[in-house]
């Protein structure tokens, strides 16, 4: 490969159907490739879809591979290998006297009058769990060193029983890890070759079911995934890829697969993770600021993430599955909310007589009425259809037709029982949608503090275009971005991501009486294993790479953590301490609307976060500036609320930079459809997005 | 009543309804989060509401039973006591005589104005750690009136006028109640929350206009009361009497306290009765019923019956009467007895015995009873940590009661008691731990405890702990020795609860309901929680459920034989046993001729 030849970078996410392939050259030009998942070898797909990618840059997929610096992948097998419950056979550990704690988990459920639902059976069914005689407590001290020969004949139960993998979690292995320690110890002589997980190692924070919830979720990847990884590894270095693979992780950043390898829990929900990354980047290039808001609507689920003063946003409350009923990720991860409502989501008049939509929905099998596939309950897909925002005759860039007269006639019952036209029952169904959406939207704004007013919403996924200028116009925002890529937002962010990781430790501290000297050894401790972990990369990511420091923090007495960021760590100076009791009463006003400035502020988990900027050209590319009008392709009868109106109707590929379209008019892209309501204005930008206003 | 009101707009109600309970929602995630008290941020004890000017209880979403259905009754107070409330003002609420549940539920009622009409009144309501009683407890079952109960009350008085705060009523608060810091943490959370929708109520009425969301209000009422009578009407007409009974309590209540639930169901008038009448007058101890949580209990037990996302508000409750009297153990206790345990106690059995009165309705209706009684798992612990030298006092929510059977699942596990119905957080052993200078020896689920029937109960939880190296004090005040929680329908009983002393010499003692005791250095104290009641038939159980309970060890083979009638034997997979169909179909043929005679 010469200097002057191309290079390429390249991002794979292979979702349960799909294997989307994004190559970014470095002349900034985006191709597109896609092909059916083939689970049995992950890599037959994802040669397929990189062979389209390939062929359309002139390429054999030999040097297309040859030229590309950055192999980046993303995958939903493990998140789906949870839902579907096909883990390895785990066997967990706990301290003896305490074996119901992921049975017990932290309490709470959605409906206090609801007794229809079995309560939910624990991640890692109670036959396989064994308890151990050992017991540290609070403060590190071990009334009970590890029983080794009680230790010895539980491995003895599990070797006998079959497991595939060990998830060990001990309280307070956090205030000294010896008991936790010698375990593993004695599975690496007993049980050699079956992988384990250690609850401090993996998650070191105080509570016991959320640490025993990641080690054990953690634990049962472990065979699958490892394998899985493993195997893609080695086929792509078959194929002449030779340089780093990255994987995309749930804190919204991609690793080394190795570290993947050692704790597969971090590839769980990566892909809704990385929506916000690509939010990031796209309201940067369009020069909206740095704080987002990403709303990802597909079929059955509408995500929103947020992005606040450029950075994600994240939680350590993301369940697998519903809340309550799911399992508790536990770990740090990109704060998503996902509710019931997409284009599939049904609309219904219950014994009341209000109209509702959803939770219900009519998937991709049989799908919306219009797809003429059987469906018969009305959706919010159908109710675009009838009011006119969909081309019949093109749907999807050509690739189906929809037939309206079946939308008409699934809304038709509920439009009678409602005493109301069809157009407008349509209408209302979108309106209660749009509700339900800024709910979800106003409730995750709400919890970090950010003022919908001042983001930038970026809208993707394949519905996405449908009502989100409502809905930005409801939460008052006046910078909206439709991505080109809506419909891919989270293999885009994979373009954009960085490499991160994190490290955590436990150490508590009020500033009333602050251990300086403790902290200041901890945040060493965390800084020192991310660099150790950096010089793996090369001294030349050393220039790209920066570690934030945050502290978990709360008042004195509460039990629920901020983070609050750590300006310049180390050493902690007394002026430090006070500056960051500063910060912590700003984070929690900003948050709760009110501070305490007289009370003690409790320091709890300090974590150092590592970040490698890998710099991209993608999306940056500029296009040529039209002039004149945007064509018309065609005019259809639309709906917005009052009587029909001849619509303008314009195809995505007519339109170049400069472009302004008023509303009311519709965009025809060949993975979206984007409504342009009455009042409201769509640009095309210098990169070829979306950029909608209210006028 | 009249049947037929005017239609509602389908879509504008189901607009701002949703809008009002994403403003419920915000208050619950600012009380929960800002909150100092494990009671409140762990434990999750406390409810968000908004009431109509007029006093009538628009939204509760996510609120405890317990707390949230009597809501108007202190904002009438409110409204009654003061006539010069005005915009920014805030009013404090703990009296159980003029509303409140208990003493220890503090309420923040913040009136709101619209273009100078009061509208709304926001209530956000959290059991406060301490109270400042005689004792340090918030649950003060031998108080024998409101003077030796000794809280500090406040019958809806003004804390804030023109947003200022009356700094008075803090200093007061802050020179009688027990960890003041907390305290004053928590009175912010609370009245924040109110703040919260006060902000958010204002800018509905902007963005809809004033006489939208009054219309609102009314079809969002009406709309709730179609539901209900829907849901009525699907019941069969019936006139039921039910029995309860809370345990004797030796020196307190020798006799226990009898409760008398007689309930009609008229489905054509679309109208549940509920008289109370017939129940015995007030005791002196802390177990009186307020008439707030009388009428929750009594809707509780209702809800637990209907489809679960029928709204709870006024409109729904239009289609409930109740019959209270005055004086009443249950109904509207005479001053000065003490509701000092008014949440819990009593009314768990309250809910317990409609919900099981719904159940005599037949098939399909009503659920059975749930775990009762507030264990050592549940106490107020109190004593001085050695750690820092102050002193600290809070309650465990580490029990667990189980929850009861219905007709369509079995108990949900982490129930904790009836009036909160799995609402509430539990405690984590560690941060338990951490907090307080205590160790736990075991938290576990009793295998085979749960009340058997075609759906089983929920199994009661084993907890033991004590202080690590100062004493401890720890005050509870117990249900459920004595009569367990009921099976329905053929369902089999819950089991009861029990307590036990256990020395530093591991010898045991068992413990009376109502306990306050001192644990010293290596002594310590241990609880078996209550089970769920189960429903229908344990001989009509799927036997594929009665395999999966042995093998997961909910149940173990000797009931599934004895009890379930099911004959398990090698084969199953994973080395598992598996149900031989022809013996367990004989067997339970056997065990029913022998049962019907």
């Amino acid at each position: 490969m010469t200097d002057t030849a191309l290079r390429f970078r390249i991002s794979v996410d292979t979702g349960g159907t799909f294997t989307d392939v994004l190559v970014t050259g470095s002349d900034g030009r985006m191709t597109i490739g896609k092909a059916l998942t083939t689970h049995a070898r992950i890599f037959n797909g994802m040669r397929e879809a990189l062979s389209v990618a390939a062929a359309e840059i002139g390429l054999s997929l030999g040097e297309l591979l040859a030229q590309t610096t950055l192999f980046t992948y993303g995958t939903t097998r493990a998140t789906n290998a949870t839902v579907t419950g096909k883990t390895a056979r785990t066997a967990l550990l706990v301290t003896r006297g305490f074996p119901d704690i992921l049975v017990l988990r932290e309490g709470g459920r959605a409906n206090a009058h609801d007794f229809s639902q079995d309560f939910p059976a624990p991640y890692i069914p109670r036959r396989h769990t064994f308890e151990v005689s050992e017991r540290t407590l609070a403060d590190g001290t071990r009334p009970t060193p590890l029983d080794e020969a009680d230790a010895r004949r539980v491995i003895g139960e599990i070797a006998a029983g079959g497991y595939a993998a060990v998830a060990v979690c001990f309280l307070w292995s956090i205030a000294d890890a010896a008991n936790e320690t010698r375990m593993g110890q004695l599975l690496d002589e007993l049980l050699p070759g079956v992988p384990y997980t250690l609850s401090h190692r993996l998650l070191p924070v105080v509570r016991e079911y959320r640490r025993a919830s990641a080690t054990a979720i953690d634990a049962s990847l472990k065979p699958l995934m490892q394998e899985h990884l493993r195997g893609l590894e080695q086929d792509l270095r078959a194929s002449g890829y030779e340089n780093d693979i990255l994987v995309s992780t749930t804190v919204g950043g991609v690793m080394l697969i190795e570290e993947l390898i050692a704790a597969p829990i971090h590839t769980v929900k990566s892909g809704p993770a990385m929506a916000p990354v690509a939010a990031a980047t796209f309201s940067a290039i369009e020069g909206l600021g740095d704080n987002a808001i990403v709303c990802d609507t597909g079929g059955t689920t509408f995500d929103v993430g947020l992005v606040r003063d450029g950075e994600l946003t994240y939680s350590r409350d993301t369940w697998l599955g519903p809340a309550w009923t799911g399992h508790l990720l536990g770990i740090s991860s990109v704060d998503i909310r996902s509710i019931g409502a997409g284009g599939g989501s049904i609309g219904w008049l219950d014994d009341g007589g209000m109209l509702r939509v959803g939770p219900q929905s009519a998937g991709s099998e049989p799908g919306p009425a219009c797809y003429g596939r059987g469906g018969t309950e009305p959706t919010i897909s159908d109710a675009a259809c009838v009011l006119g925002y969909f081309n019949p005759d093109a749907f999807l860039g050509g690739r189906m037709t929809l037939d309206v007269e079946a939308a008409r006639n699934a809304i038709a019952p509920l439009a009678g029982r409602m005493g109301r036209g069809i157009e407008e029952t349509a209408w209302g169904m979108i309106s209660i949608a749009n509700e339900l959406m800024i709910k979800a939207i106003h409730e995750i704004t709400i919890a970090e503090g950010v003022n919908p007013r001042e983001s930038t919403i970026v809208a993707g996924g394949g519905a996405a275009g449908i009502n989100i200028m409502p809905i930005a116009r409801e939460l008052g925002c006046e910078k909206v971005v439709l991505p080109k890529a809506a419909s891919a937002l989270s293999a885009a962010g994979m373009q954009f991501a960085d490499i991160v990781k994190e490290e955590t430790a436990t150490l508590i501290t009020s500033s009333a009486a602050f251990e300086a000297a403790r902290v200041t050894a901890v945040l060493d401790d965390l800084a020192g294993r991310l660099r150790a972990f950096l010089s793996t990369l090369g001294a030349e990511a050393a220039t790209r790479a920066e570690i934030a420091f945050i502290a978990e923090a709360r008042y004195l007495g509460q039990v629920w953590q901020l983070d609050t960021p750590i300006d310049d760590p180390r050493p902690l100076a007394a002026g430090d301490v006070a500056a960051l009791v500063g910060t912590f009463h700003r984070v929690h006003e900003r948050v709760f609307a009110v501070r305490d400035p007289g009370s003690p502020v409790e320091f709890v988990n300090w974590k150092a976060r590592l970040r490698v900027a890998l710099p991209t050209e993608a999306g940056r590319r500029r296009l040529a500036v039209a002039n004149g009008a945007p064509p018309v392709a065609a005019t259809r009868r639309c709906f917005f609320g009052q009587g029909a109106v001849e619509t303008p109707i314009h195809r995505g590929a007519d339109l170049a930079p400069g472009h302004r379209i008023e509303g009311p008019a519709i965009v025809e892209e060949a993975t979206t459809t984007l409504v342009v309501y009455p009042g409201t204005a769509a640009t095309v930008s210098p990169t070829g997005n979306y950029l909608l206003s209210c006028l | 009543m009249s049947e037929t009101k005017p239609a509602i707009d389908p879509i504008l109600t189901a607009v701002i309804s949703n809008r009002i309970d994403g403003i419920v929602r915000e208050m619950t995630n600012t009380l929960l989060r800002a909150a100092r008290s494990a009671v409140i941020n762990s434990a999750r004890d406390f409810s968000c509401g908004i009431c109509t000017a007029d006093n009538e209880l628009l939204a509760c979403a996510d609120g405890l039973p317990i707390h949230s259905f009597g809501a108007s009754l202190q904002t009438a107070t409110m409204c009654r006591l003061h006539d010069d409330i005005a915009e920014g003002d805030a009013f404090l609420h703990n009296d159980p005589f003029s509303g409140n549940t208990h003493p220890a539920d503090h309420t923040f009622l913040v009136p709101v104005f619209v273009e100078g009409e009061h509208l709304f009144t926001a209530v956000a309501k959290a059991h406060q750690a301490d109270i400042g009683n005689s004792l340090p407890t918030t649950y003060h079952v031998t108080a024998k009136d409101i003077y030796e109960e000794g809280a500090l009350i406040f019958p809806a008085v003004r804390i804030q006028r023109a947003y200022e705060m009356n700094r008075d009523i803090v200093r007061m608060c802050e020179a009688r109640i027990r960890a003041p810091a907390q305290w004053h943490g928590d009175f912010l959370a609370g009245l924040g929350a109110a703040r919260i929708a006060e902000r958010r109520l204002k800018e509905l009425c902007a963005k809809y206009g004033k006489d939208v969301v009054k219309s609102f209000v009314t079809d969002w009422l009406n709309y709730s009361e179609q539901r209900m009578i829907h849901a009525v009407r699907r019941m069969p007409a019936a006139h039921v009497v039910n029995h309860g009974a809370h345990d004797p309590i030796e020196g307190v209540i020798p006799d226990g306290i009898p409760i008398k639930v007689d309930m009609a169901i008229d489905p054509e008038a679309a109208l549940i009765t509920v008289d109370l009448r017939d129940n015995i007058d007030n005791v002196d101890c802390g177990l009186n019923v307020s008439e707030a949580c009388t009428i929750s209990a009594v809707l509780t037990g209702i809800f637990n019956s209907l489809p679960p996302d029928i709204p709870k508000n006024a409109g729904t409750f239009r289609r409930v009467k109740m019959l209270l009297g005055d004086g009443k153990v249950i109904g509207r206790p005479s001053f000065p007895h003490s509701c000092s345990v008014a949440t819990t106690n009593v009314a768990d059995r309250l809910v317990n015995c409609v919900g099981a009165a719904m159940a005599s309705l037949g098939e399909g209706h009503g659920v059975a009873e749930g775990g009762i009684g507030m264990g050592p798992g549940m106490a107020v612990i109190s004593g001085r940590d050695p750690r820092d030298g102050s002193d600290y006092v809070n309650q465990l929510i580490i029990a667990n009661n189980g929850g009861p059977a219905s007709p369509r699942a079995d108990g949900w596990v982490t129930y904790e008691l009836p009036d909160g119905s799995g609402l509430t957080y539990r405690d984590s052993v560690e941060i338990d731990e951490l907090k307080h200078p205590m160790r736990f020896h075991h938290v576990r689920l009793v295998a085979g405890s749960g009340g058997a029937g075609r759906f089983r109960g929920a199994p009661g939880g084993d907890v033991a702990y004590g202080p690590i190296d100062r004493p401890m004090t720890v005050i509870f005040p117990c249900d459920g020795q004595v009569t367990p929680p009921k099976g329905v329908r053929g369902g089999h009983d819950g089991t009861r609860a029990v307590a036990w002393h256990i020395r530093a010499d591991g010898s045991t003692a068992p413990l009376p309901p109502a306990t306050n005791i001192t644990l010293q250095p290596g002594e310590s104290i241990r609880g078996l929680d209550c089970s769920g009641g189960g429903y229908g038939d344990p001989l009509d159980r799927d036997p594929a459920r009665v395999l999966h309970d042995v093998i997961e060890h909910w149940e173990t083979v000797e009931r599934a034989e004895a009890i379930y009638g099911v004959t398990l034997v090698a084969g199953g997979a994973d080395g598992e046993p598996t149900v031989d169909a022809d013996a367990t179909t004989a067997r339970r043929a056997a065990l029913k001729a022998a049962h019907s005679t």
